[in-house]
């Protein structure tokens, strides 16, 4: 099997995380939220984790969070990434919902002084990659 | 099935004494070789079979995994040993948390008529097929598409960056140290290093080695990661009276259990972030067999990293959650410790990467005593921890 001709970048029409990319463009970072108890869900998915029910409204967050763990690739496991190394990414759980956790990279900082829970916000930029002429606006996070 | 919390145990049909392996081998383990998967998986049944002392015939059922390339099915079982007899077909075999849950199916199966001997196997050439991510771990997981799309993208991929990432969390609720990671890396390199015919059989690994290597995804260094390599194993799987009557010692399967995380592979999203779904199925396991976790002579779990070995070892409950690497830096995982003998054979990280099929092998062998330096005195009770991610397996064998 092969894979999509732009790997590693997202494909932004992929409809379960489409209103997440089309936020990220207007610089917006938005998480989907049950209409019926409010609960964040994330991953997006077709049934509330909470209750069970199936609509859900894409709501902005704060872009505010907590670093929950992060490595630093030293060695670069796809092509794509052998000019980015070293990188620190992670996991940055969001300041209205610990539970969601968003992948990230973390950005404008000393890779080596990151620390667990310290306080991170919300940064876009875009994603590119060697070799694909298209880029996407992404949440990014640095340390406040 | 039983909701609790972040997973669920689910619940199996109590199958103690109504299964035993009676033949166990393993193909050559290889760095790239050229052969195929069903090529690997050949040699490892025709050895299994010698073992046993049973010819292709005798054979009636065959187990593989589906989502794997080049399956050994009936369909390869006859055309590889050019028989043409009927035989009952299962995919719910193969490696990982199925090398523990097949025997729970083989049991039903042996009961319900179906078969009277049954072999499972398990095959990679993943070695063979490195270049560029074709077939190899990384490719599956970059395949899933909340991976490709929402990790992937922020280089937060493959299982080395996730897993690492699992073991510094680890690191910060618990105090778990890179030393103790390290623990188990010697350990189960020593352990290797007295098993004839394994990936690392004659290269040593210190404590003060695997420090002094550098990082490649903090805090994992190589020697925290499995191995890629090419190679297979298969066991053979009959009624314990049947068994009792053929050349081996039989080793009867007392207990199985099957645990559940609702989080999947999605691991970013697993609520309890630092554990594994041993916590699900470890109890059940036991709890069929009737033992405790301190009646286990020989543990053996699905190590792709050494954090899962600490992991397991807390989450099927031989010492309490966060003193996993406390308890991997005392040595209690040596063969020898007289504690925990963990992975007699060096694990997925120094015997070979064959997803775990060996780990079964190597819990025979030593309830059988053959397994010569590296033999746990008079081992009777032996557990294998299955593992995927979304899933983990607890498989208790007893010497019959």
């Amino acid at each position: 099997m092969s894979m999509r001709d732009e790997f590693p970048l997202p494909d932004t029409d992929w409809e379960p995380a489409r209103e997440f990319w089309a936020g990220a463009a207007r610089h917006e970072l938005v998480i989907p939220r049950c209409d019926a108890c409010g609960a964040w869900c994330w991953y997006p998915r077709t049934k509330c984790r909470q209750c069970g029910d199936t609509a859900f409204t894409w709501a902005s967050v704060s872009g505010r969070g907590r670093l929950f763990s992060w490595t630093v690739v030293r060695h670069p496991f796809l092509p794509q990434f052998s000019e980015m190394v070293p990188y620190a990414t992670g996991l940055v759980a969001l300041e209205e919902e610990a539970a969601v956790r968003l992948a990230t990279r973390l950005v404008d900082c000393d890779v080596d002084a990151l620390a667990f829970d310290q306080p991170v916000e919300v940064v876009f930029r875009d994603l590119s990659f060697p070799g694909i002429g298209r880029t996407v606006a992404a949440p990014f996070f640095r340390p406040v | 099935m039983r909701e609790v919390d972040w997973g669920f145990a689910h619940e199996l049909e109590d199958i103690a004494g109504q299964v035993a392996i009676c033949g166990v081998g393993e193909a050559d383990h290889t760095s790239a070789s050229g052969r195929t998967a069903v090529e690997v998986a050949g040699q490892a049944i025709e050895r299994a079979l010698a073992d046993a002392g049973l010819a292709p015939a005798d054979v009636d059922g065959v187990m593989h995994v589906p989502s794997f390339a080049d399956a050994f099915d009936a369909a390869a079982f006859r055309d590889y040993f050019g028989t043409s007899h009927d035989m009952w077909e299962s995919d719910r075999g193969g490696g990982m948390v199925w090398a523990g849950t097949a025997l729970h199916d083989a049991a039903q199966a042996l009961q319900d008529g179906k078969a009277t001997c049954i072999v499972n196997s398990f095959a990679v050439a993943w070695a063979t097929q490195r270049g560029s991510m074709v077939g190899g771990p990384g490719q599956s997981h970059a395949q899933e598409l909340f991976k490709q799309n929402l990790e992937v993208p922020f280089g937060w991929f493959p299982q080395p960056v996730y897993f690492a990432t699992i073991a510094r969390r680890h690191m910060h609720e618990y105090g778990t140290t890179q030393a103790q990671l390290g623990a188990v890396a010697v350990t189960l390199r020593r352990h290797a290093n007295l098993t004839p015919s394994v990936v690392m059989r004659d290269r040593p690994l210190s404590l003060y080695a695997f420090m002094a290597s550098p990082t490649f995804a903090d805090p994992f260094r190589k020697e925290d990661c499995c191995l890629i390599s090419a190679g297979a194993g298969a066991y053979v799987m009959t009624t314990p009276a049947r068994a009792r009557d053929l050349r081996t010692t039989p080793v009867e399967v007392a207990g199985v259990g099957l645990g559940s995380s609702t989080t999947g592979t999605h691991w970013a999203q697993q609520r309890k972030f630092c554990s594994t779904p041993q916590v699900f199925a470890a109890p059940g396991g036991l709890a069929m067999a009737g033992i405790k976790p301190a009646d286990v002579d020989v543990l053996a779990c699905y190590d792709p990293f050494t954090i899962h070995s600490v992991m397991q070892v807390e989450d099927m409950g031989f010492c309490p959650k966060g003193d996993g690497g406390p308890f991997a830096e005392a040595g209690s995982l040596a063969f020898d410790s007289g504690v925990l003998p963990y992975n007699t054979h060096g694990g997925l990280l120094s015997h070979a990467y064959v997803l775990g099929i060996a780990h079964v092998v190597e819990v025979v062998r030593q309830l059988r005593g053959e397994c010569g330096e590296r033999q746990v005195p008079n081992a009777e009770i032996g557990v294998y921890g299955g593992y995927t991610g979304p899933q983990a397996s607890t498989l208790v064998l007893r010497r019959g």
